[in-house]
């Protein structure tokens, strides 16, 4: 399955479970990538991190010390090169959303096939988005949530926690959900129809190939659309969190 | 709450006996037989020392000694007749035990509720009644405050009981909460990772541990389902999350697909729904292929909730609805349609040959 011109992907492993652990980065191993590290917490994942520069984190949800999201967003505050693959139980829909609206590159359940965790391995090594199903609901979602004003209880992230005085990035990280737009002032960011289309599309379970047909685009165009969505809830939330510091005098 | 309102039953008899003593010692030199009158005041002495003492105990509240607290406090009542003079009974002078009878119809209130405190009063009203021999203006208004304490004292109690229920519930449910969120963290770190491992990696070997891999995939989704069920009522506002609701649907073979906050919908459309797309995903086990994936998607868009149910099966041609009545796929989607009319909604159903099945439910926002 590897491609050839492709240099096998770093890989660091974060779940707080020795055996799914382990049992992961042996099968990566045997698949041709090399395991860069593994980690049991989000701040050893931190620090392995910065030792070892994988490519890619695998990175579960449930971990011990740090969400998920604060993960991600100080990983890529590490280095913006990175790619993160959140993978997850069902049943945490909230912290996979902010996980990815934090700068994730995909989404994976923990049932899902291994070879469907290897392509996903391989696709955001190679810089592209991992967009499931389940992900796609939720970015459809919360498209939704910020057309109609958001939840006005959580407006704003929480203040206070590991303030990020002494960031290099915007990280004014404290764990707490960024929230809706409205309570910053910033303009809630919208779907096209197409993208719309495209999304609902990939939530109920079609491939790129299979909407380009339908929708007569080629699969590439098909990509973009999708990825676009969900980079704009990216920049959305960063947006948010500059503004947040800059309003709280942080920066 | 029951045990402190038996307490202030206790408190209203002795501060009642006192103000009749301080009655009675201050007026026998004017009673026929001031004798009588002291013999009242250490029958009511005695009596409140033993209701206070049976009543302290549950076991002591028998209806028989209750029914005896009223006979006692009416009988005390009449025997003002005896004990007092006419002229001041017709001038309006107090009864001998005055309110203290009324610590009798709020015992009955306490233990059996409005309809036993208002038959105590009604009990107590008539002795009084009987005694004036007529129904001047403060005896009437005596028996309207007992009646009202009777009735309300009761009422009061009935709430009390049940306002104690719900708290009680209410610890139940937190308790059984705690126990699943117990048990959820110890599944978690360990049964669930090694089912959802084996059933990821057992797939790649192919054969029979291919089929293991299978059957560990179905133990860990239903498991996961199991403990990160969220509990089905929440009091107060009657709104179900369709997505919660939906969610122990998903599998290895369903994907279901929801936003990441709450989506609430009134009790009796969110269950339509809910029980619809199960209907909807049997069909498609049933019909679509042993192969076949489904896909759940959840959407809200404020004025409706929408769910699709979307299989890559084989599907049918538009058209050829009597092939699909006889495939006995009409049935199943006419009930579909049906469950979501009760509701308000509608049901509509998309198939093309080798393109699947597409199930898409809606219901409006009341």
């Amino acid at each position: 399955m590897s491609r050839g011109a492709d240099p096998p992907p770093r890989v660091l492993v974060v779940d707080d479970h020795p055996i799914w652990r382990n049992g992961v980065a042996t099968g990566l191993e045997e698949a041709g990538c090399t395991v860069a590290g593994t980690a049991g917490d989000g701040a050893q994942a931190l620090r392995v991190a910065a030792a070892t520069r994988p490519r890619v984190v695998l990175l579960d949800l449930n971990l011990p010390d740090l969400s998920g999201a604060e993960v991600t967003r100080r990983l890529l505050a590490a280095d913006p090169s990175v790619r993160v693959v959140i993978l997850s139980a069902s049943g945490e829909r909230q912290d996979v959303l902010d996980a990815m609206t934090a700068g994730a590159a995909g989404y994976l359940v923990k049932s899902a096939q291994f070879s469907e965790l290897l392509s996903a391995v391989r696709s955001a090594a190679a810089g592209g988005v991992v967009f499931t199903p389940g992900l796609a609901g939720l970015v459809l979602g919360e498209y939704r949530r910020l057309a109609a004003g958001g939840d006005p209880a959580a407006s704003g992230p929480a203040p206070g926690g590991r303030a990020a005085a002494g960031g290099n990035a915007p990280s004014a990280g404290s764990g707490g959900r960024p929230g809706a737009g409205a309570g910053l002032g910033l303009p809630a960011p919208q779907l096209t129809e197409r993208e719309t289309e495209v999304l609902r599309l990939v939530a109920k379970g079609l491939t790129y190939p299979e909407i380009a047909g339908l929708l007569v685009l080629s699969p590439r165009t098909v990509q973009n659309h999708v990825q676009n969505t969900l980079i704009k809830l990216q920049l959305h939330n960063k947006a948010q969190l500059v503004r947040y510091a800059l309003e709280q005098g942080i920066g | 709450m029951a045990e402190q309102m038996w307490r202030v039953v206790a408190v209203f008899r002795v501060v009642t006996l006192a103000y009749a003593a301080v009655l009675i010692i201050r007026g026998h030199h004017s009673y026929a037989h001031p004798g009588a009158g002291f013999v009242a005041l250490a029958v009511m002495c005695a009596w409140t020392a033993i209701t206070i003492a049976a009543y302290a105990r549950p076991r002591g509240r028998q209806p028989w000694l209750i029914c005896a607290d009223v006979g006692v406090a009416a009988l005390l009542v009449l025997s003002t007749r005896l004990i007092d003079t006419g002229s001041r009974i017709s001038a309006g002078a107090p009864t001998i035990p005055v309110s203290w009878a009324a610590a009798s119809v709020l015992a009955c209130a306490v233990a059996g509720g409005p309809v036993a405190g208002l038959a105590g009063a009604v009990v107590i009203s008539a002795a009084d009644i009987a005694e004036r021999g007529a129904l001047p203006q403060s005896t009437f208004s005596n028996t309207v405050l007992v009646l009202i304490a009777g009735g309300v004292g009761g009422y009061v109690v009935r709430l009390e009981l049940r306002a104690e229920a719900a708290v009680d519930r209410a610890a139940r449910r937190e308790a059984a909460i705690a126990e699943r969120e117990r048990i959820a963290r110890g599944i978690h770190d360990s049964v669930l990772q090694v089912l959802a491992l084996v059933s990821t990696r057992g797939r790649e070997l192919g054969g029979e541990a291919a089929e293991l891999a299978r059957l560990a995939g179905e133990q860990e989704s239903a498991l996961r389902s199991l403990v990160s069920g969220a509990p089905a009522d929440r009091p107060g506002d009657g709104l179900l999350d369709v997505g919660g609701l939906l969610g122990p649907l998903g599998n290895l073979r369903v994907t279901v697909s929801c936003p990441a906050g709450a989506v609430l919908l009134a009790d009796r459309p969110a269950r339509a729904l809910a029980a619809a797309a199960g209907e909807a995903l049997d069909n498609v086990l049933r019909h679509a292929g042993a192969d076949a994936r489904a896909w759940v998607l959840v959407e809200d868009d404020g004025a409706a909730v929408t769910v699709s149910i979307r299989d890559d099966g084989l599907g049918f041609a538009q058209g050829r609805l009597a092939e699909a009545a006889a495939a006995g796929r009409l049935g199943v989607t006419q009930s579909i349609a049906g469950r979501l009319r009760d509701v308000g909604g509608n049901a509509c159903l998309t198939s093309s040959p080798g393109k699947g099945t597409e199930v898409e439910l809606r219901v409006p926002r009341g």
